[in-house]
């Protein structure tokens, strides 16, 4: 192939010369030009090395379907985007382009090696011969096989574009933007409905952008588009998936198109667009023919080389020879010629063509050569010429030439149809499925329906040819290597399905999705199965129609906002005081505050130092807390946890257990009727909305007829937790209108009052073992209330401590925390919780479970205390217990650590574990074995310090 | 413990607006800003008339709309939006719930001809059925809010006081 | 992304504001532990797992919040038809019976 530039004609501008690269080497465009055009201009004809074979590869098509120019486009280091199609990138100043899967050159490929012994790679190679030995997989056939078949490389550097998304409704929605579907936009339009037409391309027109015939067709309707207010026109956007009842998925590129230096603002926008109406308008693919050598660089399809004339302005070649099976090409001839490019003949398959086209070809001078076909090409990086022969297999002539265009017939573009699990019906003349009935309120026009006429055409599987199919390089699937023999093999080795056939030669698979090999591999299965095309099936198309970046499907969730980062309104207290801090669900929360130079464990030491001897300040505000308000509230809630509610007196707080109805833990937290219809309750902090959800769930499908409301409250009030033998003393000047005396305001009680002139509801709970206040404000106040008590803390040393030292706390009295020390197979007895269970309780949810015969069998892992032989020895959370530590490998394991600290308190290390049978096993010794070695710990009871509770009444 | 990746890049660093936000999106003037202190209560019966009478309001019967500061929002939820320093009773011993949860969230209006496209980036309602006096519970992608249509071109958002800091940030970043 | 019409705000309303809740009409039993073993366990954990037309439970959770049940097509993701926490199944036999019978002629 030796393009050249047309002097004239073509929708480029050819006052903008545009400069760009194509590894390295520099080339010159125009505006208007894509890369692709810009380069066969410039006489460039190996666009890419193919995915298995390494063969070298040029342009075959104009638009998404194409199979081979697979480029890496490169914005700079952290923006190259790799498998852009060569046409589908738009030429901008500067562009910087890079061909794929070759090494070290497109040139000179170390790989093709894998052509020269092709033979030794059919169908299914890989499966076969890459089984054995397994060991080998990891370390020696997978890195060497991804290193030779890589489709391009993936960017490592964080992609520093930023991405826009959003939803749109309309009434109608048109994809694909050719004189079909910019007729029914306007159509749709003129009923006064809001309507958006997409179409993936520069600019609108389709098809008809090749023919200048049409082009005052074209501007005309584009002109009439943009006059009509309630017309949205998307252009480079993909509608890449058709979702149920209309709902359709888009990326509209925003700056792919223009040099990196001039991009302003997000590079894509994914469009979620529901449709009352969806008119599908994305007209057909060219088919290519099947022939010993169609894949030399200069093989194409006969309408690319049409669209780049007619479109671009380039010439495919100075002397080109199309082989046709269909009108169309004859037609594509005719245009070429008309603008002097040399067409050394035309071979047609077809022993009859249509006279007037005939007539009009042999007017032209073309010889024509009707019943034969081409049997080889002639050139490796380059076609020189073809060979040919009356139907194949007749005495072969030879012809010079540049460039060989396929004129196979149209495949109608039914993917978005398929998606929508329109059906489809097998149409002869088309040689191809077209859509049959919608699910959807859905339509097709033009020539995705069938509806436009390109010609007759004749549909065959291969060409005929005298040379056996397995010598043949005889492409079906360009991208994937897959040859017309592959397809014969599988047949031959039992697959029947089209499904199948499709898997065992990788067919229609990678980034095209069989674009242009699909319907050519059916026929040619259809051929060797001896059954027609209909018997064979069709496999599924399925989003996205192209390959889409992740950054367009992410939208706008991308860095700051890829999620939400809760905080608390104590956060900036926290960062000003340099806590460090640790990510709780989707909390942030302050984990400790070091002082300079401190580590993790110093800081927490001293935090818990704190708290056993003065007093602590800790912001538990992500604590989940629900209003259960209403005349049933304490019925409600007897129902719901383990424990009896009822007798609660209004003033009182109670630790509540709640399980699932299959008998295991869900959750925990204290709770406090604040009124006789009114309580308080507290939740874990990432289990807030499923104890909600739960809660909700039994009362409006189970217990309608309970009058009690459920209401989240955790994001209304901040909570303080002041913990430690100070903690009345800190607050004692802030309180008005509750008596803080021990007698009047006991451990386990609430009272509402103010604080620091706040509305506060005080509860005087614990979840360290001292004397502690949880102080709930409104989150509004809660800084300045967090400042007071700070403040009024000082003289007793007062400490913030963080979720660490909370841990530790907790672990040193035994407290589980739900989640780390259960793992949701946990019972009440498993965790030694037998006397949070009402016995006498008729029912709560999960209180038939408990006597599910699995519950009550021995064996079950029970919740105990591990105290390690050396008492500097922290275990590692998560370890293994065993009984005996010389047993061979795979050990009895009978339990393992949930929670494990160094305890300032004690001096030494403490742990929690859940243990076979465990509570019968206090003072037993058991092994935890480590990389470094087996570690001996003892087992206690769970609670390592004041087991009297005696610091909690103070 | 666990050790937890830390969120997102700068996920930390994203605050609630202060000031208003003005500009563009996709042409049409648009503006961002957070509202004025406001009282929120979650009113809730099965009985409209019992709430009704308990409050001294007239209340709104269909779901989805509101009234006089007072939206629908479930066959037995009401939730009140009204200016600082009203009162609600919170009544007692009666089948109905009324919850003050002023500080659970916080307010922001978005105002403009195009404030509906500002919102439709991340919410699947489609805003040009959502008529003047529409309020609603809804989704800005994966963050709960409250929708209420309270002029022409005048939505109020609200949404839980630790969300509110990335919806405002969702929302701002596509003005131009 | 589907629309789900949901009985209570008698509207259209999109698929992320919903959760799905499993198979409807499993009544608690009133007083399980009247129940054996094995109808606790059935209770608990057998589900019907329909290919075809499945009764089941929604929430419109970013909506109005409440429960309530569809008919969906498992085959289809279509949903039939949605009605109110405590209303019977509907009987679709009739309609499901015509729409096939359509779908052949």
């Amino acid at each position: 192939m030796t393009g050249y530039r047309i002097p004239f004609g073509g929708r480029i501008d050819r006052s903008r010369p545009l400069t760009f690269t194509f590894d390295g080497q520099s080339y010159e465009g125009y505006a208007g030009d894509t890369l692709a055009s810009a380069l066969v201009a410039a006489g460039v004809t190996v666009f890419g090395r193919s995915f298995k074979y390494h063969r070298p590869r040029g342009l075959v098509a104009t638009g998404v379907e194409e199979p081979n120019a697979l480029i890496s486009l490169d914005r700079g280091a952290d923006r190259v985007t790799p498998n852009l199609r060569a046409p589908q990138i738009s030429l901008y100043e500067g562009l910087v382009a890079k061909s794929q899967n070759r090494w070290p050159s497109l040139k000179h490929d170390v790989a093709v090696l894998n052509d020269v012994f092709g033979a030794f790679f059919p169908a299914g190679f890989y499966n076969k011969t890459f089984m054995w030995p397994r060991s080998a997989w990891e370390k020696l056939y997978e890195p060497v096989i991804r290193n030779l078949a890589g489709l391009g490389e993936s960017p490592v550097a964080r992609d520093p574009d930023h991405y826009d998304a959003t939803y749109a409704h309309c009434e109608v929605l048109v994809v694909g933007g050719g004189i079909a579907g910019m007729e029914a936009a306007l159509e749709a339009a003129a009923k006064g409905g809001r309507v958006f037409l997409i179409d993936e391309q520069d600019e609108l027109g389709g098809g008809a952008l090749a023919d200048t015939t049409l082009w005052a067709t074209v501007d005309d309707l584009r002109a009439r588009l943009a006059a009509a207010d309630n017309v949205t026109v998307l252009t480079r956007t993909t509608a890449f998936g058709y979702y149920h009842q209309n709902f359709i998925g888009a990326s509209e590129r925003l700056t792919d198109h223009v040099a990196p230096f001039a991009a302003k603002g997000a590079r894509e926008k994914l469009w979620r667009i529901r449709a009352g109406e969806v008119v599908l308008a994305q007209g057909a693919i060219e088919r290519p023919l099947v022939f010993n050598g169609n894949d030399v660089p200069g093989v194409m399809l006969s309408n690319a080389a049409r669209t780049l004339a007619l479109r671009y302005g380039v010439a495919v070649g100075r002397r080109v020879v199309v082989m046709a099976a269909h009108d169309s090409g004859w037609r594509d001839a005719l245009a070429l010629h008309a603008l002097g490019i040399d067409i050394a003949a035309i071979i047609d398959m077809r022993t009859v063509v249509p006279g007037d086209l005939a007539d009009e070809v042999r007017a032209a001078g073309i010889p024509i050569y009707p019943g034969h076909a081409v049997t080889a090409v002639s050139g490796r990086l380059a076609v020189k010429g073809v060979t040919f022969a009356a139907y194949g297999t007749g005495k072969p002539h030879k012809l010079a030439c540049d460039a060989v265009l396929m004129a196979g017939g149209w495949t109608p573009s039914v993917h978005l149809w398929s998606h929508a699990k329109g059906s489809l019906e097998w149409s002869d003349a088309w040689g191809a499925y077209l859509p049959a009935k919608a699910i959807e309120n859905c339509r097709v026009v033009g020539a995705c329906a069938g509806a436009w006429d390109l010609g007759k055409g004749e549909i065959s599987s291969a060409l005929p040819n005298a040379m056996s199919v397995r010598k043949q390089k005889a492409f079906v699937d360009f991208q994937n290597d897959v040859k017309a023999r592959d397809i014969h093999l599988a047949v031959q080795e039992g697959f029947r399905s089209i499904e199948h056939i499709k898997r065992y030669t990788t067919n229609g698979m990678a980034t095209d999705q069989g674009k242009t090999s699909n319907l050519n591999a059916l026929q040619i299965a259809s051929n060797v199965l001896g059954k027609p095309v209909t018997d064979i099936g069709l496999t599924t198309f399925r989003p996205p129609y192209t390959p889409q970046t992740f950054g367009s499907l992410m939208g706008h969730h991308k860095d700051a906002l890829f999620q939400p980062l809760r905080k608390t309104v104590i956060d900036d207290w926290a960062v000003a005081q340099g806590a460090v801090f640790e990510n709780v669900s989707q909390w942030r929360r302050a984990r400790y505050f070091p002082k300079a130079g401190e580590g993790m464990d110093a800081a927490v030491g001293r935090e818990c130092q704190a708290v056993r001897s003065s007093v602590g300040i800790f912001d538990a505000s992500t604590l989940g807390k629900i209003e259960v308000v209403g005349p049933d509230a304490a019925e409600f809630l007897n129902r719901m946890y383990t424990n009896p509610w009822k007798s609660l007196q209004p003033g009182r707080c109670r630790y509540g257990l709640l399980l699932r109805e299959d008998g295991f833990i869900m959750d925990d937290g204290v709770s406090a009727r604040i009124a006789e219809d009114r309580f308080h309750l507290t939740t874990t902090t990432g289990g807030a909305p499923r104890v909600l959800s739960m809660m909700e769930d039994y009362l409006q499908t189970e217990w309608a007829d309970l009058d009690v409301w459920l209401t989240s409250t955790t994001e209304h009030w901040a909570v303080i937790a002041l913990q430690g033998p100070r903690a009345r003393d800190v607050i004692a000047p802030l309180v008005e209108g509750i008596d803080l005396s021990p007698k009047a305001f006991p451990h386990m009680a609430v009272r509402e009052g103010t604080i620091a002139g706040v509305p506060t509801r005080l509860f005087r709970v614990s979840f360290t073992g001292e004397l502690g206040f949880e102080i709930n404000v409104p989150a509004s106040e809660g800084q300045k209330v967090w400042d007071a008590i700070f403040a009024s803390g000082k003289q007793y040393g007062i400490t913030p401590y963080g979720t660490e030292a909370m841990h530790v706390l907790r672990a040193e009295k035994g407290y589980i925390i739900v989640g780390q020390d259960t793992d949701g197979t946990m019972t009440p007895y498993d965790m030694g919780l037998d006397w949070a269970v009402g016995k006498k309780k008729a029912d709560f949810v999960g209180k038939r479970s408990l006597a599910r015969p699995d519950i009550v069998a021995k064996g079950r892992k029970q919740f105990v205390g591990l105290l390690t032989e050396d008492p500097y020895e922290v275990l590692e959370e998560g370890a293994q217990i065993v009984v005996h530590p010389d047993e061979p490998v795979p050990m009895t394991m009978i339990g393992h650590v949930t929670s494990s600290y160094r305890s300032t308190t004690l001096g030494r290390s403490i742990a929690l574990a859940v243990l076979v049978d465990g509570h019968a096993r206090m003072g037993e010794t058991v092994h935890i074995p480590m990389p470094e070695g087996v570690i001996r710990a003892k087992v206690t009871g769970p609670v390592f310090y004041d087991s009297e509770g005696s610091r909690l009444n103070d | 413990m666990i050790e937890i990746a830390p969120l997102a890049v700068s996920a930390a660093d994203i605050k609630f607006g202060t000031a208003p936000v003005e500009g563009t999106i996709l042409g049409k003037a648009v503006r961002l800003s957070p509202s004025q202190p406001l009282v929120r209560y979650s009113l809730r019966a099965k009985d409209i008339a019992v709430l009704a009478e308990a409050l001294g309001r007239k209340l709104p019967e269909k779901i989805g709309t509101s009234l006089d500061g007072i939206a629908r929002l479930g066959p037995d939820e009401w939730h009140a939006l009204l200016p600082a320093g009203t009162g609600l009773p919170l009544v007692e011993g009666k089948p109905l719930a009324v919850i003050d949860v002023s500080a659970r969230s916080v307010g922001i209006v978005v105002e403009g001809p195009g404030a509906a496209a500002l919102i439709e980036r991340g919410c699947p309602l489609d805003l040009a059925q959502f008529a003047l006096g529409r309020a609603t519970r809804t989704v800005f992608e994966t963050v709960e809010m409250h929708l209420w249509a309270l002029a022409p071109e005048r939505y109020h958002v609200d949404v839980w006081r630790s969300f509110a800091p990335w919806l405002w940030n969702s929302l701002a970043e596509a003005i131009v | 992304m589907i629309l789900i019409h949901c009985p209570y705000c008698e509207e259209d309303r999109p698929e992320v504001e919903f959760t799905y809740g499993g198979e409807a009409h499993i009544a608690r039993p009133l007083d399980p532990s009247a129940l054996d073993d094995r109808e606790w366990e059935t209770f608990l954990f057998v589900r019907t797992n329909e290919r075809g037309l499945h009764a089941e439970r929604w929430r419109h959770l970013h909506g109005c919040a409440r429960f309530f049940n569809a008919i969906r097509d498992t085959v289809t993701d279509r949903f039939e038809v949605t009605y109110k926490t405590g209303e019977p199944r509907p009987d679709l036999t009739a309609t499901t019976k015509a729409a096939k019978a359509g779908g052949k002629a």
